[in-house]
C-alpha cells in the first residue's frame, strides 16, 4: 500500500496534536507520582474539569478560549492542592491500595458534582479559527492544531524551567529523589505534595481547555478513556519519568493516528491496549522505566 | 462479656443465614423488593469473587471485564443452545475463568499501579471489542436476550429465582473460607506482605496469584450470568466502570480482606442506594457514594465490620473503662 507523503503528513500532524492532550495528562501522573509515590486514578475526572471550566467562563465571558487557558490554569491549580491536603495527605503511607480506592470515590464525586452542576449532556465549544486552514503544500493544516501543539510545547517549556531553573524546582526535584534527605535539608515536603498534585491537575486542565476548544464533545463522564490512554503512555514512558512520558505520549498519538487510519475509527480506543498489553508484556516496568514499581 | 461477644460473632454466620432465608417473606409479596434482594445477593457473589483476589494483594480496577463476559458467555449459549440459565450461568463463569488466566498471565507479574492500570484498561477493550469487531455475536450497543433464569411459568419464580441465588451464594461462600482459611489462604497473605519472603519459603507467588484470578474471574462471570437472567437483557454497558467500581465499594464499605465484609457492604450501600434514590437523587446518590468511600478510606480503613470495635475504642478512650 503506498502512501503519499502528504497523508503521511496528515498522520504524523494528527498524532501529534492528539499526542498533546495525553502528553500533558500524563506528565501530571508522572510529576505527581515521582512526589509524591501515588498514582491519582482520578487524573481523567480532572481534564473533565478543565473542560467544563473553560466552556463556563466561555459562556460568560466569550473570550477567545486560548486565552482562557490562563483562567482555567489557576482554578484547576487550587483544585488539585485541595484535592492532596483533603483526601490524599489523610492516606499517604498507608497501603497502596487504599490511595487507589480514594481515586475511585474521587472520581464518583467529581463525575457526578459535574453532572449536577453542568448536566449531563454532551457540550462542546467552537474555536474561533475552526475554518482557517493552513495550506502546507501537499496537505491542509488546521490552524487549531497548529495552536494546540504549540500551546503545549510551550507549556511542557514553562514546566522544564520550572523544575530546572528555580529554587522550587530544585526542592521538587530533590523530594522526588529522596524524600527523607530533602526533608532533612529543610524542604517542606508535604507543601511539595500539594504543589506537585496543583501542577499535575493545572496540566490536565490545560489538556481539558484544549479538548474543548479543539472541537471535541465532552460530558462528564469522558475523562475515563484519555485517563486509561494516559496510563499506557505512562507505561511505556515509565512511571515518573517525565522525558518518558512526552516521547510515549509523541509516539502514541502517532500510533493511535495511524491505526485509525489503516484499521479505521473503531480501533482508535483500543490500540491503546494493544500498546499497553505490549509493552507490559515485554517489559513490566515500561520501555523508558528505570524504577520497578 | 467477652466471652459473649465471641459466642456471638461465632453464631453470626447462622444468624445471617436466617435472616436470608426468611427475607422473601418479609418482602410480603413486593416484587421490587424481592427483586433489589436478589440482585443485592448477586452483588454479593460478584463482591466476594472481587474480595477473593485482593486477598493474594491484586486490586482489580476491571472487574466488570469477567462480569460481563459470564454474563454475554451464558446468554449467548443458552439461547443458541436452549440449555437452562442455570447450567450457562456456570458456562458463563468457566469462560470468564479462561480469561481471567489470559488476562492474569500478563497481570501476576505487576505491582498495585500497573496492575490496576491493566485491569481497569481491560474491561473498556473488552467493551470495545464487543461492540465493533464481535457487534455480529454480541448485538453491539443494543445488546441480546438472555433467557430468564426461572421461567415465569414456574410458581412463585421470584420466590425460586431468590433462593436459587441464595444457594449459589452459599456455596460460593463455603468454598472461599475452606480456600482462604488453609493453605491457600496463608500463601495469599504471605504474598501480600512480602513477595521475595514468601518465595524464599518456597510458595510459587505466581501460582498462586494465577489461580486467584481464575477462581475470582470465574465466580465473577457466574454473578453476572445470574444478575443478567434476571435482566432477561444485556448490554454493553456492563463492562462499564460503574460495574468495576461497585465492588470496590461495597467491599471496601463493609471490610476489605473478611468474608463477611462484602456482606455487610453490599446490604448497607444497596439499603442508602435504594433509599436516596426514593428521595428522588440522582446523580447526588454518586455523589454521596463517592463521599463515603472517601470517608471510610480515611477514617474506618477497615470497613463498617470494624465499627463495633472503633467504637469501643473511642469510648475506652474517653476514660470510661472498656467493656
Amino acid at each position: 500500500m503506498a502512501i503519499d507523503p502528504g497523508t503521511l503528513l496528515q498522520i504524523l500532524f494528527w498524532g501529534l496534536y492528539a499526542g498533546c492532550i495525553y502528553i500533558l495528562l500524563a506528565t501530571g501522573v508522572n510529576l505527581i507520582f515521582g512526589v509524591m509515590k501515588t498514582v491519582n486514578f482520578a487524573h481523567g475526572t480532572l481534564l473533565m474539569l478543565g473542560a467544563y471550566v473553560t466552556w463556563s467562563f466561555f459562556v460568560a465571558t466569550g473570550i477567545n478560549p486560548y486565552l482562557l487557558l490562563g483562567a482555567t490554569i489557576p482554578v484547576l491549580l487550587l483544585f488539585g492542592v485541595a484535592i492532596e491536603r483533603l483526601a490524599f495527605r489523610p492516606v499517604l503511607g498507608s497501603h497502596k491500595l487504599n490511595e487507589i480506592f480514594l481515586s475511585i470515590g474521587l472520581i464518583y464525586l467529581f463525575e457526578n458534582g459535574a453532572a449536577l452542576i453542568w448536566g449531563s449532556d454532551y457540550q462542546s465549544l467552537r474555536s474561533p479559527f475552526e475554518s482557517v486552514v493552513i495550506d502546507l503544500g501537499g496537505f491542509s493544516l488546521p490552524l487549531d492544531y497548529l495552536i494546540i501543539i504549540l500551546a503545549t510545547a510551550g507549556m511542557l517549556a514553562g514546566l522544564s524551567v520550572l523544575l530546572r531553573r528555580t529554587r522550587f524546582g530544585l526542592a521538587l526535584r530533590a523530594t522526588s529523589q529522596n524524600r527523607k534527605a530533602a526533608q532533612l535539608s529543610g524542604i517542606n515536603v508535604e507543601r511539595m505534595d500539594m504543589l506537585a498534585f496543583g501542577i499535575g491537575a493545572a496540566l490536565a486542565g490545560a489538556a481539558g481547555t484544549l479538548w474543548a476548544v479543539s472541537g471535541q464533545v465532552f460530558d462528564p463522564y469522558m475523562g475515563s478513556v484519555p485517563a486509561v490512554k494516559a496510563f499506557a503512555i505512562v507505561i511505556l514512558g515509565g512511571l515518573g519519568s517525565i522525558p518518558g512520558a512526552i516521547l510515549g505520549g509523541l509516539f502514541y498519538g502517532v500510533a493511535e493516528s495511524a491505526a485509525t487510519y489503516t484499521l479505521g475509527g473503531a480501533w482508535k480506543d483500543a490500540i491503546s491496549f494493544v500498546v499497553l498489553i505490549a509493552v507490559l508484556v515485554i517489559r513490566p516496568t515500561g520501555l523508558f522505566g528505570e524504577r520497578g514499581e | 462479656m467477652a466471652l459473649d461477644l465471641a459466642r456471638l460473632s461465632r453464631s453470626l454466620p447462622w444468624i445471617a443465614l436466617a435472616v436470608g432465608l426468611v427475607v422473601p417473606f418479609l418482602a410480603q409479596g413486593s416484587l421490587y423488593l424481592l427483586t433489589t434482594a436478589s440482585i443485592a445477593l448477586v452483588f454479593i457473589i460478584y463482591t466476594e469473587a472481587w474480595n477473593f483476589l485482593a486477598a493474594s494483594g491484586q486490586g482489580s480496577l476491571g472487574h466488570a471485564a469477567f462480569f460481563g463476559l459470564g454474563a454475554y458467555a451464558s446468554a449467548l449459549i443458552a439461547t443458541s443452545f436452549g440449555l437452562p440459565p442455570l447450567l450457562t450461568s456456570f458456562l458463563g463463569g468457566l469462560f470468564a475463568a479462561a480469561i481471567g488466566v489470559l488476562i492474569g498471565l500478563t497481570c501476576v507479574r505487576l505491582k498495585e499501579w500497573f496492575l490496576a492500570m491493566v485491569t481497569f484498561g481491560f474491561a473498556i477493550i473488552i467493551q470495545t471489542l464487543m461492540v465493533s469487531p464481535f457487534a455480529g455475536i454480541s448485538g453491539g450497543w443494543d445488546g441480546t436476550a438472555a433467557p430468564p433464569l426461572v421461567s415465569s411459568s414456574v410458581p412463585f419464580a421470584p420466590f425460586v429465582q431468590y433462593y436459587l441465588i441464595l444457594a449459589v451464594l452459599i456455596g460460593v461462600l463455603i468454598g472461599f473460607r475452606h480456600l482462604l482459611t488453609g493453605r491457600t489462604g496463608l500463601a495469599f497473605a504471605a504474598i501480600r506482605e512480602n513477595e521475595t519472603e514468601a518465595r524464599a519459603s518456597g510458595i510459587d507467588p505466581v501460582r498462586y496469584k494465577l489461580f486467584a484470578f481464575a477462581l475470582s474471574a470465574a465466580v465473577a462471570g457466574v454473578a453476572g450470568a445470574l444478575e443478567v437472567h434476571q435482566f432477561a437483557y444485556v448490554t454493553p454497558e456492563i463492562f462499564g466502570t460503574d460495574y468495576s467500581f461497585w465492588p470496590i465499594v461495597y467491599a471496601i464499605s463493609g471490610g476489605l480482606g473478611t468474608l463477611a465484609g462484602p456482606i455487610v457492604g453490599t446490604i448497607a450501600i444497596t439499603i442508602l442506594w435504594e433509599g436516596l434514590r426514593g428521595l428522588g437523587l440522582t446523580y447526588a446518590r454518586f455523589v454521596i457514594i463517592g463521599l463515603l468511600l472517601i470517608v471510610i478510606v480515611i477514617f474506618l480503613p477497615k470497613g463498617l465490620i470494624s465499627l463495633p470495635e472503633r467504637l469501643r475504642d473511642w469510648r475506652g478512650r474517653r476514660g470510661e473503662p472498656p467493656p
